[in-house]
């Protein structure tokens, strides 16, 4: 009964979803405001609705409805009560309701927060925003149905996918979700300002915080998946440059361009096409994120459905979102006029270009390397790969140059760099990173890749310190405070880039951990008996003796290993090998040992039936955790930078108080902002 | 980037055909398979092997069946579509087993000899079979799942390559097809 | 007798050398290798993991053939030889640079380069006609805020 009004009320949401359509365009063309409130009531009441259904899929997860057939597919009563409610989105129907309804919540805050103060575009936002989620509810309703019924009903569900009962990958897809739904909201308002015609920067303005929080959400959700495959596939990787990966990884690469590229037209009023370009490609790419996964064109681990009819319509779908959005922007920018001006070939308008350029092209690369296998099938050529070693060698140049910006960008001056600019703040990092290089030579780095990752990363990291240590004893002079005081100062004056700067030294840090973790990552695969040990650098690690486990839902094999680091006992380890009983599949468990902000890690694979040897996988993995405290901090930047505090002028050009700089780097922002600006 | 001159640019020319290209591929896609794989073995000399008898001690090997069409099928007893096959594979081996040009061979692939005779018992056998333990002879056949058969002529080429299981209309157009006239062709 | 020592020595060497060649790699190095060489194969009963990534049987098996035939001598581009001639190129993790694989390998870099000369060519012409505007005509600064902002640089760089 519950699962039927559940299922009302989806109906219910799409009746409402194309009325959200209609209703403000209406209301817009026959100017009454009556119609748009319409739309704004429908919204509301869509995300009750779509509440509603999914309370009443929970429901039945929670009382263990197997005659519903997705609860019956994706759930088991031995299931632990937390992965019970995770099986919402552990198949294709329930991500896909998940999906719409993040987006209905995402609507109707966006359209609440913005009613007031964005009278003349949140009709086009109700109604593109609407259009989005009706075409989901279509896929939903028809074609992929979780509120679908089996009889007569089964006395026990199928059980969840044993590689998704995994705290990590509970929280993965709702996150990742977050960040691509998110971006529908600049999306939206992006479409809102072509249809209405006010393409200037407010709605870059309006936006920002909804494009960082789904960029975080983003960050946070790829993150959690790396950490999942980390020790969940325990092959000892966090990245395999899986299609699905890719998927996610290809709109925050765009949405990542995209939040650069906004300050200058924040700053500079220019490239205003660009932008729209920018954030319509990122939200199109989660689109076609979504349909590489649901459609199962591409064979991937993740390929979950694997149906045309489904396929068919999403592809159409996905056309008639791709043609609408791209054919909006062409047809508006044919007559948009705009005039760049920029003063000299190097100033940071330009390291920004080509800051974008650095990310199109990394996503491309990404892009052409998931899709080549569909084109080669399509031109009947040779079947061919497309794996990491592919990836790693071609995206690494492009990431070692996102890099060196990272270390120019913030440190340049706007329109017109100085000689003064460049020696004062280039000249030292340039010559650190130089005996950087040939340290980490001496010191026994001999890797290419690593050298040279390690030397962009110092370049950029004194960059950044340089700076901070000058605006520090900057204000500390100005104001007669410590550089600590100092410090703070300068972020109060100017916490958007100090921001910013936390999430580059993030992404300092990860890029630190994947180097060490991969290049002196040492790996060993033996088999041990009981007594037997495998040595790893300094660490030993022994097989005490092999034992059965039981668990909630599944029987293992379990290893007990004992730890030694130069022949000091430093831990024990309890790797399992375990079939889940319900679906007899295996996984291996990985058991981990936190040391010097690495790993010591261990999973064992095979275990022979008498319990007589284990085939042990053992590996260090050194700094691997920079990786995940890297990416922490970026999330951190981000957050800092939704929530920061408000700008504090210190200093203000028209007041008569002491003058000092208001960017103690590159002053000219300043003046820029006040420039008028020739607009289209 | 340029937005310099108004009217339709080139770069909307550009990415206007990307976004078509774009669609058009995937809607290949759809229709495609993404799991087959071409096989690059057919026409080529058989790889050779030696490997133990499923139930008796001897040894096989692929030169003592020279001057004959051997039809090698790689099976395995955890492997669902193999039982769909596994009638048809006796029916084959009934009708053309008689004919002394012909020899079919099962290779049991990946799995372990009780598991593989308690199947062989329960779905009835009527052909010779080894078994694989190394891997060795599938990895040699280019193997990348199960069911997959491989038809060798009389002088030892891969004539034919056959993935997924032997059933219904592929049945047919096997034995049609691929069988009889390799059987009419002299060594 | 000199010439004779000379080919004495010199054969001695080169047996030393062929010698390391095959017999001396250590059991790590022998790892460190079949490491290398499955990182770039496709585990072919696998959905998108690497021979060294995956624990299925087959991996395994292949695994084992790689070491074996490191073992006895042939090189990690022969032994990836073996592999794509009895599964074809889709074994390979890193598609070879031949026919439209280019694509992959050159796409990216060539991309790089167009974009860079388009960003560079715009630029300059960009550059060109705001050199046209006088910088002051395009501020509404008044003198007396320049001069204070030029304290305020002043001030800075001391």
């Amino acid at each position: 009964m519950i699962i039927e009004i559940g299922h009302l009320a989806v109906i219910a949401a799409l009746v409402l979803a194309i009325l959200g359509i209609i209703a403000p365009l209406v209301g817009i063309r026959k100017e009454k405001g009556v119609w748009i409130e319409i739309g704004r009531q429908a919204v509301t009441v869509n995300f009750v609705l779509l509440s509603i259904g999914m309370a009443a899929m929970i429901y039945s997860y929670i009382t263990q409805d197997y005659s519903v057939k997705y609860v019956w597919a994706t759930s088991n009563s031995k299931l632990p009560f937390f992965y019970k409610v995770a099986g919402l989105w552990g198949g294709h129907e329930g991500s896909l309701l998940l999906w719409s309804w993040i987006l209905s919540f995402y609507c109707m805050a966006a359209v609440w927060i913005h009613w007031k103060t964005q009278p003349v575009v949140i009709p086009y936002l109700i109604a593109m925003e609407s259009l989005i989620l009706s075409g989901f509810l279509l896929l939903i309703l028809f074609l992929s149905n979780p509120f679908e019924r089996i009889f007569p009903a089964p006395s026990d569900g199928r059980d969840l996918n044993p590689l998704l009962q995994d705290p990590a990958m509970v929280g993965h897809p709702p996150m990742l979700y977050l960040g691509y739904v998110g971006l529908s909201i600049p999306f939206c308002f992006a479409m809102a300002a072509l249809f209405s015609g006010r393409l200037g920067e407010e709605w870059i303005k309006v936006t920002q915080r909804w494009t960082l929080l789904a960029w975080m959400a983003l960050t946070t959700g790829i993150l959690m998946g790396g950490y999942w495959a980390y020790y969940e596939l325990g092959w000892g990787g966090y990245w395999g440059w899986d299609p699905v990966e890719n998927a996610a990884f290809m709109p925050w690469l765009i949405a990542t361009a995209f939040l650069h590229s906004v300050m200058v037209q924040e700053t500079r009023k220019m490239f205003k096409v660009w932008n729209l370009f920018l954030i319509i490609l990122a939200f199109s790419l989660s689109l076609i994120g979504t349909f590489l996964v649901r459609s199962g064109v591409l064979s991937s681990v993740h390929s979950f459905a694997a149906d045309p009819g489904r396929g068919v319509f999403i592809l159409g779908f996905l056309s008639s979102m791709l043609l609408l959005s791209f054919g909006t922007l062409i047809f508006r920018s044919a007559k948009l006029k705009s005039l760049v001006l920029m003063d000299s070939m190097v100033s940071r308008e330009s390291v920004f270009l080509f800051n974008n350029l650095f990310f199109l092209v990394a996503m491309i690369t990404v892009f052409i390397g998931t899709l080549y296998p569909l084109l080669t099938e399509a031109l009947k050529l040779k079947k061919v790969s497309v794996g990491p070693p592919y990836y790693n060698a071609v995206f690494m140049p492009v990431a070692l140059g996102l890099i060196f910006l990272m270390g120019v960008g913030p440190y340049i001056s706007w329109r017109k760099v100085t000689r003064d600019n460049l020696r004062s703040h280039f000249v030292i990092p340039l010559l650190i990173a130089g005996s950087g290089l040939v340290l980490s030579y001496i010191g026994g780095i001999h890797d290419l890749y690593a050298l040279s990752g390690l030397t962009v990363v110092i370049f950029a990291l004194t960059s950044i310190l340089l700076d901070f240590s000058k605006v520090s004893r900057f204000w500390a002079r100005q104001r007669k405070i410590n550089p600590f005081q100092g410090f703070y100062a300068a972020f109060r004056q100017n916490p958007r880039r100090y921001a910013g700067i936390l999430t580059h030294i993030g992404v300092l840090v990860m890029v630190v951990g994947i180097i060490f973790s991969t290049i002196y990552q040492t790996e060993k695969v033996v088999v041990l008996k009981p007594g037997e040990s495998v040595t790893l650098n300094a660490f030993r690690i022994e097989l005490i003796r092999l034992y059965e486990a039981v668990g909630p839902n599944w029987v293992a094999q379990e290893g007990a290993f004992n730890l030694y680091e130069n022949n000091i006992l430093i831990s024990e380890m309890r790797p399992q090998k375990r079939i889940y009983t319900v679906t007899q599949t295996p996984t291996t468990e990985t058991a981990l040992h936190q040391i010097y902000m690495g790993h010591v890690f261990l999973t064992i694979p095979e275990v022979a039936p008498d319990g007589s040897w284990a085939r042990v996988r053992a590996l260090y993995n050194p700094l691997v955790l920079w990786v995940w405290y890297g990416g922490g901090i970026m999330v951190l930047g981000g957050l800092l930078n939704i929530f920061r505090p408000r700008r504090k002028e210190v200093y203000s050009f028209h007041s008569s108080s002491s003058p000092s700089a208001a960017e103690p780097i590159s002053p000219l922002p300043q003046l820029s902002s006040k420039r008028v600006s020739p607009e289209p | 980037m340029n937005e310099n001159s108004g009217g339709l640019r080139v770069w909307h020319i550009v990415l206007l055909s990307v976004i078509l290209g774009l669609l058009i591929l995937f809607y290949k896609g759809l229709y495609g398979n993404p799991s087959f794989i071409p096989p690059v073995l057919v026409g080529t000399p058989a790889p050779r092997f030696e490997a133990p008898d499923l139930y008796k001690k001897e040894r096989v090997t692929l030169d003592q069946f020279r001057g004959k069409v051997v039809v090698l099928n790689f099976w395995s007893s955890w492997c669902q579509e193999c039982k769909l096959e596994h009638e048809s594979l006796q029916s084959l081996n009934r009708q053309y087993g008689q004919n002394a040009q012909f020899v079919l061979l099962g290779v049991d692939y990946q799995d372990k000899e009780d598991l593989a005779k308690d199947y062989l018992q329960q779905y009835g056998n009527n052909f010779q079979h080894i078994i694989d333990t190394q891997g060795r002879i599938s990895i040699d056949y280019g193997v990348y799942g199960v069911p997959e058969t491989f038809v060798i002529d009389q002088s030892g080429i891969i004539r034919h390559k056959e993935i997924g299981p032997l059933v219904g209309e592929t049945y047919i157009k096997f034995t049609r097809e691929v069988i009889e006239p390799l059987l009419k062709e002299k060594s | 007798m000199r010439p004779l020592t000379v080919v004495f020595l010199a054969s001695f060497f080169l047996v030393a050398w062929v010698g390391t060649g095959n017999t001396m790699l250590s059991e790590d190095d022998l790892q460190a290798q079949t490491k290398e060489v499955a990182k770039t194969l496709r585990c072919a009963v696998c959905q998108s993991e690497s021979v060294w990534e995956s624990n299925a049987e087959l991996a395994l098996q292949m695994r084992e053939i790689i070491r074996e035939r490191l073992q006895q001598g042939e090189s990690p581009n022969q032994i990836r030889a073996y592999f794509v001639s009895r599964y074809g190129d889709f074994i390979l993790l890193k598609p070879r640079p031949i026919g439209l694989n280019w694509l992959l390998w050159g796409g990216p870099f060539i991309l790089l380069f167009i974009g860079a000369i388009i960003l560079l060519v715009s630029i300059r012409s960009w550059t060109r006609d705001t050199l046209a505007v006088p910088l002051e005509k395009m501020s509404d600064l008044t003198e007396e805020d320049q001069k204070k902002i030029d304290l305020a640089i002043r001030t800075f760089k001391n």
